[in-house]
């Protein structure tokens, strides 16, 4: 196992009466894009914070690169890189202009030039922050994240209020960090960014983790498997669907097959072949995170970045 | 290796320079204010109060008593035909100052008996008190003369005349009081909200650069662009208004030192106002009752002594009377009390102000 980046135990943090975060207890792990999923006011941006030294917690052990937060902020700060949520800089200087800024805010920094490639911005770096899209404006955000060459870097809903298009070269630039070897802490309530993004992830709800683990792992645990749904099947198809002796579900029109192994569906088509069974069409589902989540809390997390699920 | 603050404050200017809107107003408020006054006051040409003298000696004494008068350059005198009835004349000229000098003037003084000079004045006019007093001076120049009193004295009370100062000398050092609170109150309560609220702090606070660092550059630039609106005031007040006063050694201390009290005040304001709306409101609602009551537009020396209390506890007072114990009176003695003072509330406000404001909401 690789080695250890982040280490928290018990981490409390409350706001007045409100329990943002209620005791959780992880490890990061060097080189891993770790997620932390969860819907709007579960607790995700308040655990990076604390994480990235801007809150302090309420109670518990926090460990960055082998660092406490209490008392070596300083030399956490030199050594992670931060893209807050909402990231914003100076409207008026040109994306150049930011990033060398920053450089000069830390004490090593690398290149503009390598990070306006790293992000490719270089057609951009004359351009005002200010007249930047926000898929641009998150690349900056990321370039500045890097300027002080951190081992790890914190991106806080990094896509959040970006088009489709503008979320794909966020994630991009994410798997490239992690080709260089970056530790990569990312919160996102996107269960898609999460699954294709992340080594290892956290679903938090209500300031708790209700799942802790490889997205794989997660799905495997707590998701349902895999499904054959027949769509607008008939009774008779119902019937002989019920004869097979697989596990077999109606609901609504349709009718939903647990697949138990690899034979599962071809039980499915051989019996369905007979002429008196009549369905519109035949689909495969293997279950998400989003189901994962669903099953665990009985809520849905809202893909609406005003919503509170 | 580049310093933080170096770096901070080289963006500023930049960012600065990029927000014409932003250049525009900082510089055009001052220039308004002197365009604005100094239009008022320069037009009634070289005297600035208009008196009709209607002189019905023939004497020599009464020549030179309207000599004096002329001297101080802030009467402009308008003779009245002898024949004229000074009722009349008043009514039908809206003549707010008139003196009538009698026809026994040169003799009364040459018998050293009294020669009474009649001022009629339309009271409701706020220069009626200006004419009263420079009229009087000249009188108490004249007695005293006539009755070997001791020259100093009358020296004294003439010098601050007699230095062919305009009304707008007399205003411009409040202008620049005045233009250094706004000037540093707003910027300061502006760009802390706004940078609170667009996550520009929280972003600082992820790096090395520290609040103390930042303040410091805040303080530098907002000297800087004080001293920029302070060109702008003293070359408009001299290219077209005839502006006699330049910037002292002490002067430039006080508005370095009174530029950092402001700052110091607007960081305190924005700290405890939520939005930057609210802190807007805030920064007015301080800065509007200096504007009047810190004797930047008038003097306040004539006015009822609870304003003049509260007068004294505003800053800003003490900016300006600094300002023009140097720049107007030559007294860097007396500025120097006003400045001890405001170098005291700015270490005050700066203090609480460091200590108060925050990057990041816990």
């Amino acid at each position: 196992m690789s080695e250890t980046v982040i280490e928290v135990k018990n981490l409390i943090k409350n706001y007045g009466d409100f329990r943002a975060v209620d005791g959780i207890s992880f490890e990061v792990r060097k080189g891993e894009v770790f997620s932390i999923l969860g819907p709007n006011g579960a607790g995700k941006t308040t655990t990076v914070e604390i994480m990235e030294c801007l809150r302090k917690p309420s109670s518990g052990e926090v460990k960055v690169l082998g660092f406490d937060i209490a008392h070596q902020q300083n030399d956490i700060r030199k050594r992670v890189g931060i893209l807050p949520q909402d990231f914003n800089t100076y409207d008026l200087l040109t994306v150049k202009e930011n990033i060398d800024y920053f450089g000069v805010m830390f004490d090593r920094s690398i290149p503009t030039q390598e990070l306006l490639d790293a992000v490719n911005l270089n057609d951009k770096k004359d351009e005002y922050f200010k007249n930047l899209s926000g898929g641009l404006k998150q690349r900056v955000g990321v370039a500045i994240a890097m300027v002080n060459d951190p081992d790890i870097i914190f991106l806080d809903e990094p896509t959040t209020g970006l088009d489709p298009k503008a979320r794909r070269e966020v994630w991009e630039v994410v798997k490239d960090l992690k080709r260089k070897g970056k530790t990569v802490i990312l919160t996102t309530h996107y269960m898609e960014e999460a699954e294709v993004l992340s080594d290892r992830l956290a679903i938090m709800n209500g300031g708790r983790f209700i799942a802790y683990d490889t997205p794989r792992a997660i799905i495997k645990e707590h998701g349902y498997g895999t499904l054959c749904i027949i769509r607008s099947a008939n009774d008779k198809a119902m019937q002989l669907l019920t004869a097979t002796g697989l596990s077999v579900k109606r609901k609504d029109g349709d009718v939903e097959v647990h697949m138990d192994d690899k034979s599962s569906l071809h039980k499915v088509v051989e019996v369905l072949q007979d002429p008196d069974a009549y369905y519109d069409e035949i689909t495969v589902k293997r279950s998400s995170l989003e189901d994962v989540f669903l099953k665990l809390t009985g809520k849905r997390i809202e893909d609406d970045t005003g919503a509170k699920a | 290796m580049k310093s933080r603050i170096g770096t901070d404050l080289m963006a500023t200017a930049k960012m600065f320079v990029r927000n014409k809107g932003a250049m525009f107003w900082t510089l055009a408020f001052p220039i308004f204010l002197i365009v604005i006054f100094g239009a008022i006051f320069s037009s009634t040409g070289t005297g600035s109060y208009t008196l009709n003298v209607q002189n019905l000696d023939h004497g020599p004494l009464s020549q030179s008593f309207m000599d004096s008068l002329n001297q101080t350059g802030v009467v402009k005198i308008v003779m009245v035909d002898p024949s004229a009835d000074p009722d009349t004349y008043i009514k039908d000229n809206s003549v707010t100052n008139f003196m009538i000098i009698p026809g026994n003037f040169t003799q009364n003084i040459a018998l050293n008996s009294t020669a009474t000079i009649e001022l009629r004045q339309d009271r409701t006019q706020s220069a009626a008190n200006i004419m009263a007093s420079v009229v009087g001076q000249v009188v108490n120049h004249y007695n005293l003369n006539l009755s070997g009193g001791k020259e100093h004295i009358a020296i004294h009370s003439g010098s601050i005349v007699t230095n062919n100062l305009t009304f707008l000398d007399f205003f411009l050092p409040g202008v620049i009081g005045l233009t250094a609170m706004t000037n540093c109150v707003f910027y300061m309560q502006g760009v802390q909200s706004r940078y609170f609220a667009t996550g520009i702090f929280r972003k600082l606070s992820t790096t090395p650069f520290t609040r103390f660092e930042w303040l410091i550059s805040r303080a530098l630039w907002q000297t800087v662009v004080v001293f920029m609106s302070v060109a702008a005031i003293l070359i408009v007040g001299m290219l077209f208004f005839n502006v006699h006063i330049t910037l002292t050694w002490m002067s430039i201390v006080l508005i370095i030192v009174g530029g950092l009290m402001f700052t110091g005040l607007g960081m305190i304001l924005s700290r405890f106002a939520k939005d930057e709306e609210t802190a807007n409101a805030a920064a007015s609602a301080v800065t509007f009752p200096m504007m009047f009551l810190g004797g930047s537009f008038f003097d306040l020396s004539a006015s009822p002594e609870w304003l003049q209390m509260v007068a004294s506890i505003m800053p800003l007072t003490y900016m300006n009377n600094g300002l023009r114990d140097t720049m107007i009176y030559g007294n860097d003695a007396a500025a120097l009390f006003n400045l001890g003072i405001l170098a005291v509330v700015a270490v005050v406000f700066v203090v609480i102000g460091v200590y108060v404001s925050k990057w990041t909401d816990d």
